[in-house]
C-alpha cells in the first residue's frame, strides 16, 4: 500500500463514473472548497468525464488567493523596513499587491526568502539573531497548527527575533459566508480532505443541519474525488443530506486533537479579511495575549495607502464560485501563469491557473 | 502549498523524522502526530505530518471499490434493472 496508485486505478474510476452517470438524474451544483481539489480535478480531467447533470464549481480554498491585497501590501511594507527578513511560502512571492510583488521588493533590495515550512523560517531567525524575521503565516486549519508549533518552539528556545503576521483563515466560516450570500445555488460541498484531517468531519455537520445540503469529505486522488461526488449525488437524489467521510484513511470524526490543542493554545478566533469575501467575522486566527511577543503586526506597524485590486481582475468572483476563469476578460489574453494579474493565476491551487495549465482554454 | 502528500517514515528522533516521498528523502516534524511510528505512512503538509494514514480504512475503501466493480459489472449486463433504486448503500457517514 503506497496510498497513491491504488487510488488512481483507471478501471475503478471508469466504474465509479458509470455509477455517477446512472445515479444522477437531476442537475446538481457541487463546490469543491479546496484548491488542492481544484488542481486534482483539472489534472485528472474529471470535469469532462462527469455527466452533464453534475456541475463542479471552485471555491475559496486557495490560501494565497484569499489573502487580502491590504495584507499583502502590509507584508511588502514590512519587507522594506531596515534589517527585516521576510519569510514566506513560494506562491506568495509572485502575487501582485497594489504596487508590485514581494519578488519586486526583493529585487529592490528587501530580504525576502522562500520557505517550505514554518520551521525553516524559525531556522533563519536562529541563524540571524540580530535581525527580526517575519514569517507570513497564511493558510487554513492545516497550516495554523504548524505555525503554532513553531511559535512554541521559538518560545522554548528563547528565540526573540521570530515574528509572524497571522493571516490564517478558517474554512467553515467562509463556507457559511458563501452560502449566506446566496449568490451561488449549491446542492453539495466536496469537503477539504486535509483541513478536515485537522478539524474533524464533525465540523461540517452544520451543512446538513443548518443548510440542508450534504458534504462529502474527499481525498486528493481521482478515485477519492469521484467517490465523494458519487456520495453527494446519491444523498441529493435520496434527499438525505449528511456528512459523508470518503477519506477515512486520514480523516477522523474528531480530527487531529493534538493539532487542535496547539492551535487553540496559541491563537484565538477573530475577524479576517478575505479577498472576494471581505471581512468575515470569526474566520481568522489572532495570537493570544500571552504570545503577543511574536506578533509582527504589533511590533512592526506600517502605514499603507488604501489597497487596490488589480484592475480588471475577477479573482474575487472566481473565489466565490460566481465567475468561471474564462469569463474574465483578462484570462489567457493578458493574465497568464508567466504574467499573472491576480493571485488565482499565481498559485497552482488557484482556479485560473488550473484552467490554464490543464487547458480548457 | 496545501498539496499535502503521503510519505513513509524511515526514522524518528524526538519530534523529527526522516521520510521517503516516493524516493525523495526529507526531514519533517512529527510534533502534530505523536502516535507516528517508523514504517507508518503519514500525510505531510508544509513540513509537518498532519495524520497517520490508517491502512485498515484504506483497504476497506479499496474493497468497497471492488464491490462496486462487481455490482456495476452485473448492472452493465442487466440493463433492464433500474439502477437508481438498486444501488447499494455505501454510506460511510459516522466513520
Ligand atoms: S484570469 Fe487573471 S485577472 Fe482574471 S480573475 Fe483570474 S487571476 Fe484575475
Amino acid at each position: 500500500m503506497k496510498y497513491i496508485d491504488e487510488f488512481r486505478d483507471p478501471e475503478k474510476a471508469q466504474r465509479l463514473l458509470h455509477l455517477i452517470h446512472k445515479r444522477s438524474t437531476h442537475p446538481v451544483r457541487l463546490m469543491e472548497f479546496c484548491g488542492g481539489h481544484t488542481h486534482a480535478i483539472f489534472k485528472f480531467g474529471l470535469r469532462q468525464l462527469l455527466p452533464c447533470t453534475v456541475t463542479l464549481l471552485s471555491g475559496p480554498g486557495c490560501p494565497v488567493c484569499v489573502t487580502a491585497s491590504s495584507d499583502l501590501d502590509r507584508a511588502i511594507a514590512m519587507a522594506h523596513l531596515p534589517g527585516v527578513i521576510v519569510a514566506t511560502f513560494g506562491d506568495m512571492m509572485r502575487v501582485p499587491g497594489s504596487n508590485g510583488t514581494l519578488q519586486d521588493a526583493k529585487a529592490q533590495g528587501a530580504d525576502v526568502r522562500m520557505v517550505y515550512s514554518s520551521l525553516d523560517a524559525l531556522s533563519i531567525a536562529r541563524a540571524n539573531p540580530d535581525r527580526p524575521l517575519i514569517f507570513l503565516a497564511i493558510g487554513f486549519e492545516t497550516t495554523a497548527p504548524t505555525v503554532a508549533a513553531a511559535i512554541l518552539q521559538a518560545q522554548e528556545e528563547d528565540v526573540d527575533n521570530f515574528f509572524i503576521l497571522s493571516l490564517h483563515k478558517l474554512t467553515p466560516p467562509a463556507t457559511k459566508a458563501i452560502l449566506d450570500a446566496g449568490e451561488v445555488n449549491l446542492s453539495g460541498i466536496i469537503g477539504p480532505g486535509h483541513v478536515t484531517t485537522v478539524i474533524g468531519a464533525d465540523s461540517w455537520n452544520f451543512l446538513p443541519n443548518d443548510y440542508g445540503i450534504p458534504c462529502a469529505i474527499a481525498g486528493f486522488e481521482p478515485l477519492d474525488i469521484l467517490w465523494a461526488i458519487y456520495a453527494l449525488v446519491d444523498m441529493i437524489e435520496a434527499h438525505t443530506p449528511a456528512v459523508s467521510n470518503r477519506y477515512a484513511r486520514s480523516v477522523r470524526p474528531e480530527g487531529n486533537r493534538r493539532a487542535q490543542e496547539l492551535m487553540d493554545q496559541v491563537f484565538q478566533i477573530g475577524p479576517a479579511e478575505w479577498r472576494g469575501l471581505g471581512v468575515v467575522p470569526s474566520s481568522g486566527l489572532l495570537l493570544r495575549e500571552q504570545y503577543r511577543a511574536f506578533d509582527a503586526a504589533l511590533h512592526f506597524p506600517v502605514q499603507i495607502s488604501p489597497s487596490q485590486e488589480p484592475a480588471g481582475c475577477r479573482c474575487g468572483e472566481v473565489l466565490r464560485g460566481v465567475t468561471e476563469p474564462p469569463q474574465c476578460p483578462l484570462f489567457a489574453r493578458v493574465c497568464t501563469p508567466e504574467h499573472p494579474i491576480g493571485p488565482c493565476m499565481v498559485s497552482s491551487e488557484g482556479a485560473c491557473a488550473a484552467y490554464m495549465q490543464y487547458s480548457e482554454a | 502549498m496545501c498539496l499535502a502528500v503521503p510519505a513513509r517514515i524511515l526514522s524518528i528522533e524526538g519530534q523529527e523524522a526522516e521520510v521517503d516521498f516516493s524516493g525523495v528523502r526529507r526531514r519533517i516534524s512529527v510534533a502534530l502526530t505523536p502516535e507516528a511510528r517508523v514504517g507508518d505512512y503519514v500525510v505531510i503538509h508544509t513540513g509537518f505530518a498532519i495524520s497517520v494514514l490508517d491502512e485498515a480504512e484504506a483497504l476497506e475503501t479499496l474493497k468497497l471499490f471492488q464491490e462496486l466493480d462487481e455490482f456495476t459489472a452485473q448492472m452493465l449486463q442487466d440493463t433492464d434493472n433500474p439502477v437508481s433504486q438498486s444501488a447499494p448503500n455505501h454510506e460511510l457517514s459516522g466513520k
